[in-house]
């Protein structure tokens, strides 16, 4: 697997650089900004790249743009943005699309090295890693009439995971518990939420943000 | 600051004693006139004595009278004086048809005096003060002329009866009177030289009873200079030319009195004025105030202290007329100091209450364009100082959450990294991973918090990507559903994004803690140069606009922008909430 990281802040490209090193990924190229980034990704495209949404010059939007222009014109490259913050609304923009190859998580998220590269190689195989934050914030919202009163509280952590983007495997993983008995959980819930089946995990990602933004 | 005045400091009313000078010399006058018909019509010489009668009158009744009026209106001129004399001289010249031998000796040495009188009145009007020295050789010799050769004709006999008459030499009596008539009328064309001169010099009085004054005055004087050249040239039209001139120079006090009861009418027209001056910005001072005072001449001018110089209107140099000339001035006070003048027709001044019914208004009117000013200036300087300081702030707070943002958490989650590269080194020590975990959650907690304090500080997300993406992380967290719509063309000004940000946030946050709603609605839309936001709920309602500091804070960062915060909350109607901020 190679990555390319731009990131400007030289304590943590440098950081990530050598806990991806460590895991065995090859990071082929570390940049400071977003034009050296792009160019980059047009000659040699890697399989994923790691973007910090605040980058030179003005530090608002330039890493959005760039991972939004990544998507567009190198969509098998994966995209996973960083940031301090994680906003539903970018995540809304990242995702307006598809969720294939796309992740976006908080900085703080490197800390858990396992679950991180984790997230790093989902990207780069074209599934998708969105913040527990993100997830969190769509599933608490208010509605006026709430379809997610219907779930039972392991379908509601069952959907939880899914919308942020594991698969089959890691729900199972993570609960401690079959992948059949996901699976089973999963038709449950689509059917519950009244939304069309789906085998693949980024569309399956998709449609349930799509679901729980309305 | 004092209140701006029209009165200028100390200045009195009119001393109660003159009142009865002046009744005194009504009477006097009355009196005069009643003797000059008594005597014309009881002496022996006097041809067609009715007529002779009227004709003095004709003279001595105007000038006495407006004489009276002028001494009144302007005490302190020469003017008035001045009149009373040529009515009362003329009179006095009647004794002449008195048979008592001193009588007709008085009444002949003044005969001569009343038309140097007139030449005198004439021009000194309208100051009562003989300007040039030109003028006051005339006048002066006017006397002279009009004295000496009287007494020598008495002496020499010209006049059988009077009682001067020394040696008879009527011969050389008649040479001096020849000579006397035609110096008389000499002088009095030399004073309409005058006139005219001073009226080129000035142009033409712009107030018209002033300007058939002075025409009746040049007329006048050359009708009374032709009488004389008449008198001492023996044309048989003397007496048609003696009517006539009497005819014309009595017409000069009545236009004099004319002038008066116009500037009089005036006063009717302060309340006008009073009624054009109330509507705010009056296009233009001196025209309402020319307008009121009949005098189309009339300017304002101000005092500028620090240059030291008065301007007019347009701002350009002036200079106040001195006085004693055909203009004249009143000053406008404030606080002692003057701040503008009125600039006019010296012969208003015959019309002092007038004059300070039109200059107390004009004060008004300047007075309150000057608070208007101060206030307007106030205003201005208050909205922009809440402008900047609101400014300020969100730079401030802009720039602590960057460092932040490039500081500490930067740091903290270098720290999670290193922390997390650490823990897979470590192998599999139980104790020692434990307390590693412990770490690392406590670092998340930190930067959590760090997180929610930069966020406090300044919404980050609206800077780099706008309203749309910012509002809609916001109303994702309310607790009470929201249905969000934003229409907004592309980015607006930061200012006016923060503070739609703002109004969107704390009315979310008000709505959450009082009103109980189950729903609200925030919608925005931009068109037209504007942005509206407006945030509906159908809780309980009942919300004071002035009570939160919350919502006044709002209305200050809008009202700071030129915008305006209106809110709608009838107790159990829910509560609309409506900014609409300038964004171009």
């Amino acid at each position: 697997m190679q990555v390319a990281i731009a990131e400007d802040s030289v304590l943590l490209r440098e950081g990530l650089a050598r806990l991806l090193t460590d895991a065995g990924v090859a990071v082929t190229g570390r940049f400071a900004n977003a034009v050296d980034l792009l160019r980059f990704v047009r000659s040699s495209p890697p399989d994923v790249t790691i973007v910090d949404i605040r980058l030179p010059p003005t530090h608002t939007d330039e890493g959005m743009r760039a991972a939004l222009e990544i998507r567009h014109h190198n969509p098998g490259v994966g995209v996973l943005v960083l940031s301090q913050y994680v906003e539903l609304g970018l995540a809304m923009k990242l995702l307006s699309e598809s969720a294939e190859g796309v992740g976006y998580l908080l900085k703080d998220r490197i800390g858990d090295v396992p679950e991180f590269l984790a997230a790093v190689e989902r990207v780069a195989k074209g599934g998708s890693a969105l913040d527990p934050t993100i997830v969190t914030t769509l599933l608490g919202r208010r509605r006026t009439v709430d379809p997610l009163a219907a779930l039972t509280p392991r379908e509601h952590r069952v959907l939880e995971l899914m919308a942020a983007g594991a698969s089959n495997q890691g729900i199972a993983d993570a609960l401690v518990i079959t992948v059949r008995a996901v699976e089973k959980y999963v038709s449950s819930i689509f059917s519950k939420l009244g939304l069309p089946s789906t085998s693949s995990d980024s569309r399956r990602v998709h449609a349930v943000l799509l679901f729980l933004r309305s | 600051m004092a209140p701006v005045t029209g009165r200028e400091p100390g200045q009195g009313h009119l001393h109660p004693a003159r009142g009865s000078v002046l009744w005194a010399l009504g009477v006097a006058g009355l009196a005069a006139a009643s003797v000059a018909v008594a005597l014309a019509m009881t002496g022996d010489n006097l041809q067609r004595p009715v007529l002779q009668a009227v004709l003095i009158n004709w003279i001595v009744l105007p000038y006495t009278l407006s004489g009276i009026v002028a001494w009144w209106r302007r005490p302190d001129s020469r003017l008035g004086p001045l009149m009373v004399a040529v009515g009362l001289v003329t009179a006095l010249s009647s004794l002449q048809w008195a048979d008592s031998p001193l009588l007709f000796t008085a009444g002949h040495l003044v005969d001569m005096l009343p038309p140097v009188l007139i030449l005198h009145v004439f021009l000194a009007y309208p100051t009562g003060l003989l300007q040039a020295r030109s003028e006051r050789l005339v006048v002066v010799t006017g006397y002279l002329v009009a004295l000496l050769p009287q007494v020598a004709k008495g002496l020499l006999g010209v006049q059988p009866g009077s009682l001067l008459n020394l040696v008879e030499a009527a011969a050389l009596g008649s040479a001096i009177e020849q000579g006397q008539l035609l110096a008389i009328s000499v002088l009095l064309l030399v004073g309409v030289v005058l006139l005219v001169s001073r009226r080129r010099r000035t142009g033409r009085p712009r107030r018209r009873p002033v300007g058939l004054l002075t025409d009746a005055f040049a007329l006048g004087l050359v009708m009374l200079a032709l009488l004389f050249i008449a008198g001492a040239r023996g044309w048989t039209s003397f007496e048609i030319i003696r009517h006539l001139t009497f005819l014309v120079l009595g017409l000069a006090p009545l236009a004099f009195l004319a002038g008066l009861l116009d500037a009089r009418l005036a006063r009717g027209d302060v309340g006008g004025l009073l009624v054009d001056l109330q509507q705010d910005g009056v296009p233009d001072l001196s025209l309402s105030l020319a307008r009121a005072l009949h005098d189309p001449s009339v300017q304002v001018a101000y005092w500028l202290p620090e240059f030291d110089s008065w301007t007019d209107q347009d701002g350009r140099p002036t200079t106040l007329p001195s006085s004693g000339g055909s203009r004249a001035a009143r000053l406008i006070y404030s606080a002692g100091a003057p701040v503008a003048a009125l600039t006019f027709h010296s012969s208003l001044e015959d019309e002092r209450e007038l004059l300070d019914a039109v200059v107390a208004a004009a004060a008004i009117a300047l007075e309150n364009g000057r608070l208007h000013a101060e206030l307007r200036a106030r205003l201005d300087e208050l909205q922009g100082s809440r402008t900047r300081v609101l400014q300020a702030e969100q730079r401030e707070r802009q720039r602590l959450e960057r460092d932040l943002h490039d500081g500490a958490q930067q740091r903290l989650v270098a720290l999670t990294l290193e922390l997390g590269l650490l823990e897979r080194g470590l192998g599999s020590d139980p104790a020692t991973a434990a307390r590693l975990a412990l770490v690392r959650q406590e670092l998340a907690v930190a930067l959590t918090e760090l997180r929610d304090v930069a966020r406090g500080l300044h919404p980050a997300v609206l800077s780099a990507h706008g309203l749309a993406v910012a509002l809609e992380s916001l109303v994702a967290r309310s607790p009470v559903p929201v249905r969000l719509a934003v229409h907004v063309e592309g980015r607006l000004g930061e200012a006016v994004e923060v503070a739609a940000y703002y109004v969107v946030c704390e009315s979310l946050a008000n709505v959450a803690k009082h009103a109980g709603a189950d729903s609200i609605e925030v919608a925005l839309a931009s068109g037209g140069g504007w942005v509206t936001v407006r945030v509906v709920d159908d809780g309980a309602g009942g919300a004071d606009p002035e009570g939160g500091s919350g919502l006044r804070g709002l209305a200050d960062r809008v009202e700071s922008l030129g915008g305006r915060l209106r809110v709608w909350s009838p107790a159990g109607g829910g509560t609309r909430l409506e900014a609409e901020i300038p964004c171009r």
